[in-house]
């Protein structure tokens, strides 16, 4: 038996319908048992590889050009069908939506086994193994539609995992995740490389993932491999303001380095006598009638506010921001935006005070150009012509999408489509602007540079719903935490990120530029950027 | 992700039924329908489906939406059939007439049969919408797959079947947050004022990400199929195991039968169309 599980030499990959390649001249040896942590920015070839390992290319994706050689646990894969590769090699994919198919939790897991024409009572004994290893069992009768991010992500695994793989391919598995949620998957991953399985995780978040001490790193720029190595090596290679690293090695790079784009200030805050632009007093809601999923919520948002709201997967983080354009409206109590109730005016109208971006761009973009989609808005909301243009050009130009105004919005990339979304409701001029998890499965250097952008934007106010306690400390002047359908806490992120008990209930756990930031706050008297730590004195780290 | 229908476990008769005895009795429930005409029939029939509707103790909000479209539709098409006066040629070939409604300069003769046969239509269909309502709201969404593959289709047809009947609610769930997403960006559904064709293309941004989605969708689910060893084997198992009881077989046998009587009347010249005798106008 190979003690290498996978062996890839000069590897290099052309789509079909693309003149550049994907991935070139890649080479690698991982063996059993490792973990192995691949990491790169949006666009690097992370996925590529991915989908070559596990077959999807070439059997998924046809007439691309693949060039060098691949072995794994030993074997050659070529001519080998998918299936046969799934017992090496099971994948998890980035959104666990997009691979469980199953309408409930034990027909799903037993997808693979019933493929494998594996015979009933082995198969029941093993999906409910998997299910107990995972200590998921208590959702075996679930529909899997119903489930939390977290409960998708570990159904996702258990799937795979019944087909007892060698090797397992995770993408992004913690995209979706509240930080407690990302605790207990890396916790899982590292038990699985402990008990024998070789791990490729892919994974923007790098700073959680170090925590499991992955035993090297595979770090991709633009489809070339930059480093491939130990931990050590790669902080060493990686530059602070593209990879999310510790914040004391970061703070310690950019010192060494310099900071090459600077944070944008923090808002300053209204006046305490400000007229509040959005009011919930009282509020209560429920899909059903049997369960509420806001309580009693009361909450204002002023001109100057930038409000990260924050709390653990169910707490009603959407269900409360859906209230602020409409889109729900209270059972009891009521929401004021500008002064209007807004059980009293229709959606379209309130979309002239507050602008939403929701978390799938493919849910909203339909037009024939970038163009189009950015005038279909402020169109709706009878805008002048000569207004839709300035707009449409100003909102272009901070999303960077200028050079695809006449490219089908359909046909950019999916970060780029997050950005076209964002730009789209930009262009309609909104008072204030709600973005829910805007930066969910996005590589650092692209969200910091396009939150920078919206935080620089003239927005009277802006609410974004995050698990990332670090975009709170980089950009609110003030944080919302909910849990249980309550607002638990509303006030700078100063007192409310310092209580450990609370963000502890709310599954949310300090981050290492949090934990730094906390320290340094008798210094520095409010929580500061990574660009403005590395800028303070250097005693003050010692 | 596919979603399922609102589907709720409950201890009534419909649901204790095997799901594959079920289907075969209600696909000879749905054709023994079809064959009559026979107001007195059809009542019957619709009776008997509304009693099956009440026993399976389905709540009004769980299929609210399902009746909101298809009870305007039904009543649509029979208006429809009754004003251009097109249903029922081919059932009854006197007329008697019953009313004349003047409707601005037009006149609308309408004559008994017109209307006989225009309850006739809406007890049908009604019946038809009620039988097959019962079936995504009461069998098990487990239960699909391995319900088609006991009916006779192969591993690979039950499966896409399965995946099939999840389809309508998963592009429903679509439709809204699209609906949503557009709303948020000053889209209303309706433009007063607006011609057909605007209110046509009025249409595109629901129905333009929702095709896309639905597409990507697709491609998903092959993917993710594919990775688990989907058409590995010539055939495949099923984790959950569904067992005939003595009263599916009887069910399977009644539903057989009732088809077989019904073609056996309709040979012998019964349940044609047929008038309450009291409705014709004296001689």
């Amino acid at each position: 038996m190979s003690e290498l599980a996978l062996e890839v030499h000069d590897l290099s990959y052309r789509y079909r319908s693309r003149s550049e390649p994907a991935l070139q001249g890649v080479s690698f040896r991982v063996r059993r048992g490792e973990l192995v942590l691949v990491a790169g920015a949006s666009g690097s070839g992370k996925t590529t590889l991915m989908r070559i390992l596990n077959g999807l290319i070439p059997h998924s994706y046809r007439g691309g050009d693949l060039q060098g050689t691949l072995r794994i646990l030993g074997h050659d894969p070529t001519g080998v069908s998918l299936a046969q590769r799934s017992l090496w090699v099971g994948t998890v994919l980035q959104d666990p939506e997009r691979q469980i198919i199953g309408a409930y939790v034990f027909n799903d897991v037993a997808f693979g086994l019933e493929n494998l024409a594996v015979p009933r009572p082995e198969m029941v004994r093993r999906v409910d193994g998997v299910l107990q290893a995972l200590e998921i069992g208590h959702l075996r009768e679930r529909e899997t539609y119903a489930l939390s991010g977290g409960e998708k992500q570990k159904v996702a695994v258990a799937g795979t995992l019944v087909m007892e793989p060698d090797v397992l391919l995770l993408d992004e598995p913690l995209a979706n995740l509240d930080p407690a949620g990302v605790d207990e998957a890396l916790a899982l991953i590292r038990r699985l490389v402990d008990a024998g399985k070789t791990v490729l995780l892919i994974e923007h978040r790098v700073e959680d993932v170090l925590r499991i001490r992955p035993d090297r790193v595979l770090f991709l720029e633009a489809g070339r491999q930059r480093y491939f190595g130990p931990v050590e090596g790669f902080l060493q290679v990686a530059h602070p303001q593209e990879v999310k690293l510790p914040a004391e090695v970061a703070v310690q790079r950019l010192r060494a380095q310099g900071v090459t784009v600077e944070p944008p200030p923090r808002r300053p805050r209204a006046a305490d006598d400000a007229e509040p632009l959005i009011v919930l007093e009282g509020v209560t809601f429920g899909y059903t009638d049997d369960r509420a999923v806001l309580h009693d919520l009361h909450a204002a948002v002023y001109p100057g506010d930038v409000i990260a709201l924050l709390g653990p997967n169910g707490a009603g983080k959407t269900t409360l921001v859906r209230h602020l354009i409409g889109l729900a409206r209270p059972r009891q109590g009521r929401v004021r935006v500008q002064g209007r109730d807004t059980r009293a005016v229709s959606v379209a109208q309130l979309a002239r005070s507050v602008g939403f971006v929701f978390q799938n761009p493919r849910h909203m973009l339909f037009a024939p150009t970038v163009w189009e989609e950015f005038a279909f808005g402020p169109r709706n909301l009878g805008f002048p012509e000569e207004r839709v243009q300035a707009n449409v050009r100003r909102s272009l130009d901070i999303v960077d999408l200028a050079d695809y105004a006449t490219v089908s919005p359909l046909a950019l990339s999916f970060g780029q489509q997050r950005r076209a979304a964002i730009g789209a409701v930009l262009s309609m001029d909104p008072a204030v602007l709600v973005l829910d998890e805007p930066t969910a499965g996005q590589d650092y250097r692209h969200y910091i540079a396009f939150m920078d952008a919206i935080v620089r934007m003239p927005f009277a106010a802006i609410v974004f719903i995050t698990h990332d306690l670090d975009l709170a400390v980089r950009y609110a002047n003030r944080v919302w935490l909910m849990h249980a359908g309550r607002l638990v806490a509303d006030g700078p992120p100063e007192e409310v990120l310092a209580q450990d008990d609370l963000l502890q209930q709310c599954r949310l756990r300090p981050t290492s530029l949090l934990r730094l930031n906390r320290s340094l706050l008798p210094h520095t008297g409010r929580f500061l950027p990574l660009e403005s730590l590395a800028r303070l004195d250097a005693s003050l780290f010692a | 992700m596919l979603v399922t229908w609102a589907y709720k476990a409950r201890d009534t008769l419909v649901q204790r039924f095997d799901p594959r005895a079920r289907l075969i009795f209600t696909a000879c429930a749905m054709l023994s329908i079809l064959q009559v005409w026979d107001l007195r029939w059809l009542a019957g029939w619709l009776a008997f489906t509304l009693l099956a509707y009440r026993s399976a103790r389905l709540t009004w909000k769980e299929t609210r939406r399902f009746w909101l479209v298809v009870l305007p539709l039904i009543t649509f098409l029979v208006l429809i059939t009754a004003l251009t006066g097109r249903g029922g040629e081919e059932a009854y070939q006197v007329a008697h007439p019953w009313a004349r409604l003047h409707l601005g300069p037009w006149v609308w003769a309408i004559s008994v049969e017109q209307v006989v046969f225009a309850l006739g239509q809406f007890a049908r269909m009604l019946a038809l919408a009620t039988l097959g309502l019962l079936i995504p709201f009461t069998i098990h969404p487990a239960h699909y797959g391995v319900t088609f593959r006991g009916l006779g289709l192969n591993d690979k047809f039950a499966v896409a079947t399965d995946l099939a009947f999840r389809l309508v609610p998963s592009v429903a769930r679509d439709f809204q947050t699209t609906l949503d997403a557009q709303r948020a960006r000053g889209y209303e559904l309706e433009r007063k004022g607006a011609g057909l064709v605007r209110q046509i293309r009025n249409l595109a941004p629901l129905i333009v990400p929702v095709t896309i989605q639905a597409i990507l969708n697709g491609e998903d689910i092959i993917d993710a199929m594919d990775l688990r060893a989907f058409g590995a084997r010539p055939r495949r198992t099923w984790i959950v195991e569904l067992r005939y009881q003595r009263r599916d077989y009887l069910l399977m046998a009644v539903g057989v039968v009732v088809l077989a009587l019904t073609i056996a009347a309709k040979l012998a010249g019964y349940g044609d169309f047929w008038v309450p005798p009291g409705w014709l106008p004296g001689p």
